[in-house]
């Protein structure tokens, strides 16, 4: 070994390679091993934050940009310095710290940080090489079905939780659930008739039979993780809404009750935060990128409860607002949720009438209206004159709509979207439903900017997740004041980052670790216990000014 | 207009600043606060909850003014008090323990308030013997329970119960909340129930009226 020569052990090599000498002054190892063609997984934008780029130190010394040294055997992360120049080194990759899986965007979601290539569950190429990513939701569960050796979704069911039967919304299911035998029920819907179907059905799709499965990885609210374990979820009804277990778990199939799998077969529960703020939202605020940016950042996931994340310096302020499920189309006269004939976007041309209406295709006929369509409607509604700040249709506005995209009843007044179709219409009651569930977000978001001293203008980045997956339309959602006081820029539509989230913890073995400190470092903020809350809750049941 | 007209336009409009202003402005102008709530504010809510009921507004624009009410009452009540001028009626209301939620709860405070009743607001998350304190000490004629989680429903009849066992006094008691039932209503003995807070002021005056 000649004087100061470097050596890196590569995962997939046999002998150590010789490294170049370092090229630009203050550049870190990571740097140079990128140089050379081999980056790490320095997904928190080589700031120190995560822990993707640690590699081995297995003789030699690094020097920390600080001016600290560490000296072999040590475990070091790549970004955060150097091999000390002179002295000679050798250094060992494992292949989780070398990026797999670049930032990608799927069907349903997206995930902004790169990930490596080292799967949870151990991995045996051609008989034991698939994991499951799951999304249990209140209303919906998807599977997204993973080759782990190349971590890419080789298939993605979902359908309802049909815990729905039981109790459409979470509190219902909570009661339900307070007495072991509808508990055993509950636990039943959601295990035997709604995941072994859509396991199954992912895995025929795919051609991967059942026994090849290696692991899964859950993510879902709080409710639906001790359903899913068969867990008395009593206490999350009431206050001071205490859960029986928010940390990462590792159980069995056989645990779990799944018999569609081997019964060894590990399943990892993701982390979460609170009773309401689940392990849903600690996958999102991981897949986005969220806990490695710089500036303030907001995750925003729409559903029935709103959760509501923002990063701002070292502190992690959660909370959720009880938004009501009109965004998923519940009570409201022609509400749909994104489904196959649902309108999803709704643009005034400037002639105004017929609206220009889009719909999801693969429906004979439009079938109703979902929350993206709704939101549109607000927004454009409030623009053209048909509402007023108060989300009615005044004389002035009532006048403009030609008698055939009129529609009158007991309610009052509303509007056919398409000339004399029932199933396009929006009533003045349907807006009365839609204003305090953006009121509900808006104020929650407002309401954690505040505690922490801060504006939507210094807000860096807004992800918003959630039931409107990728097509949200960002204008209209700041127009209507759903995102108050926001530009466009600031907002990235993210879809359904808890599935996103939970692929990547399957991917990526150091991601899980990150999510359990992610939810021990936050603060959980009880709105109904912030002075202010209602009265910015009642700020915004308005209608901004066009 | 007279400042008395643009106040009730202020408060059935929802605009809590103006309402506040032309409060002060009447009560400068030596308008009796007893004639501020009496010909102005219970007329312009009685006439919000109206409008609700024929469905001519709904339950968001009712919540901007009764915020308008709020803050025009906010300035009278301490005059009312230091006059020793109190309402005819008296109720108490409160969210019942283990539910947080009070908006739905201070929308029926702030109705009741502009149906001329004193209103003694215990806040959420308040404990049966909270309930029943509460009453031995302000004799009321009514006590409003609220609840919003399906989950708590028990703590309100168990407060039913409380308040029957050990406050000693004859209170109606009136029960309502998002998952409440008529028919829950009926099971945990409670004497009234509304489904919204347009209806709560009928209830109400009909709870209270009912007794000899």
């Amino acid at each position: 070994m000649s004087v100061g020569e470097v050596r890196i052990r590569w995962p997939d090599e046999a002998d150590a390679v010789r490294l170049a000498a370092s090229a630009a002054p203050g550049a870190s190892l990571a740097d140079r091993l990128a140089r050379a063609g081999r980056p790490l997984n320095t997904r928190c934008g080589q700031r120190g934050l995560c822990a993707g780029c640690t590699v081995e130190l297995i003789a030699g010394e690094f020097r920390l940009h600080d001016g600290r040294v560490s000296a072999a055997p040590a475990a070091i992360k790549a970004c955060a310095g150097d091999l000390a120049p002179g002295t000679p080194a050798l250094v060992a990759v494992p292949p989780r710290a070398l990026v797999a899986h670049r930032p990608q965007v799927v069907t349903t979601f997206k995930v902004n940080v790169s990930a490596a290539h080292a799967p949870i569950v151990p991995v045996v190429p051609g008989t034991l090489d698939h994991g499951l990513a799951v999304d249990v939701g209140t209303t919906t569960v998807v599977v997204a079905l993973v080759d782990l050796v190349t971590g890419r979704i080789v298939g993605e069911q979902s359908g309802f939780n049909r815990q729905v039967e039981l109790g459409d919304d979470v509190l219902t299911r909570i009661q339900r659930a307070g007495d072991p035998v509808q508990r055993e029920a509950l636990r039943q819907a959601v295990v035997t008739r709604t995941l072994g179907p859509l396991v199954r059905e992912v895995g025929a799709e795919a051609g991967v039979a059942a026994a090849r499965i290696a692991g899964a990885v859950v993510a879902g609210n709080t409710t639906m993780l001790h359903l899913l374990t068969g867990t008395d979820p009593s206490s999350l009804g009431v206050a001071p809404f205490r859960p029986v277990f928010t940390n990462h778990r590792e159980l069995s199939a056989a645990q779990l009750g799944w018999d569609w799998v081997g019964p060894d077969t590990p399943v990892h529960l993701l982390p979460g935060f609170s009773a309401y703020v689940g392990a849903d939202l600690v996958a999102g605020c991981l897949c986005t990128g969220l806990l490695n940016d710089a500036g303030p950042s907001l995750l925003v996931d729409i559903g029935t409860n709103g959760e509501i994340l923002l990063r701002h310096g070292d502190r992690l302020l959660a909370t959720a607002t009880a938004a009501g499920p009109a965004f998923e189309g519940g009570r409201l006269t022609r509400g749909v949720r994104a489904v196959a004939g649902a309108v999803a976007h709704v643009a005034f041309p400037p002639a105004r009438y017929p609206p220009r209406l889009d719909v999801i295709p693969g429906a004979p006929r439009v079938v109703g209206l979902c929350g993206s369509a709704y939101v549109d409607l607000l927004a454009e509604g409030r623009r053209t004159g048909l509402l007023g700040a108060n989300g009615r249709i005044d004389a002035a506005g009532w006048s403009a709509v030609p008698a055939a995209h009129r529609h009158e009843d007991a309610d009052g007044r509303g509007v056919c979207l398409r000339a004399r179709d029932p199933a396009t219409v929006v009533t003045e009651a349907d807006i009365a439903q839609l204003l305090p569930a953006k009121a509900a977000i808006a104020a929650g978001i407002l309401t954690l900017l505040r505690r922490a001293g801060l504006t939507p203008a210094d807000v860096g980045r807004l992800y918003l997740a959630g039931g409107f997956g990728l097509h949200l339309d960002v204008p209209h959602a700041i127009a209507c004041g759903l995102l108050p006081g926001f530009e466009p820029r600031q907002i990235e539509v993210v879809g359904n980052t808890s599935l996103g989230g939970a692929w990547l913890a399957l991917v990526d073995r150091t991601i899980v670790p990150e999510m359990a400190a992610a939810a021990a470092n936050a603060e959980i903020v009880e709105l109904n216990l912030e002075p202010g809350f209602e009265d910015t809750f009642i700020d915004q049941l308005t209608l901004p000014p066009p | 207009m007279t400042t008395l007209e643009l106040l009730a336009q202020a408060v059935a409009a929802g605009k809590a600043k103006d309402a506040k202003a032309l409060t002060q402005r009447a009560l400068d102008e030596a308008i009796a606060p007893t004639e501020i709530v009496d010909r102005t504010l219970v007329p312009a809510m009685t006439e919000v909850g109206d409008k609700f009921k024929r469905s001519e507004i709904f339950v968001p624009e009712m919540l901007i003014a009764a915020r308008a009410m709020k803050e025009a009452m906010e300035l009278i009540d301490p005059r009312l008090a230091a006059a020793g001028i109190t309402p005819k009626y008296t109720a108490v209301i409160g969210t019942v323990q283990g539910d947080l939620h009070d908006i739905g709860k201070n929308l029926v405070a702030t109705m009741w308030r502009g149906a001329n009743f004193r209103v003694i607001d215990l806040g959420a998350n308040v404990p049966p013997a909270k309930f029943v304190a509460a009453i031995q000490e302000h004799r009321p004629h009514l006590a409003g329970l609220s609840a919003l989680l399906t989950t708590t429903m028990p703590a309100m009849a168990e407060t039913v119960r409380a308040i029957r066992a050990n406050a000693g006094v004859p209170v109606k008691i009136m029960i309502g909340g998002a998952p409440i039932t008529q028919q829950f209503c009926d099971e945990i003995g409670a004497d009234g129930f509304a489904p919204d807070a347009g209806s709560a002021v009928d209830k109400a005056r009909a709870l209270v009226e009912s007794v000899p």
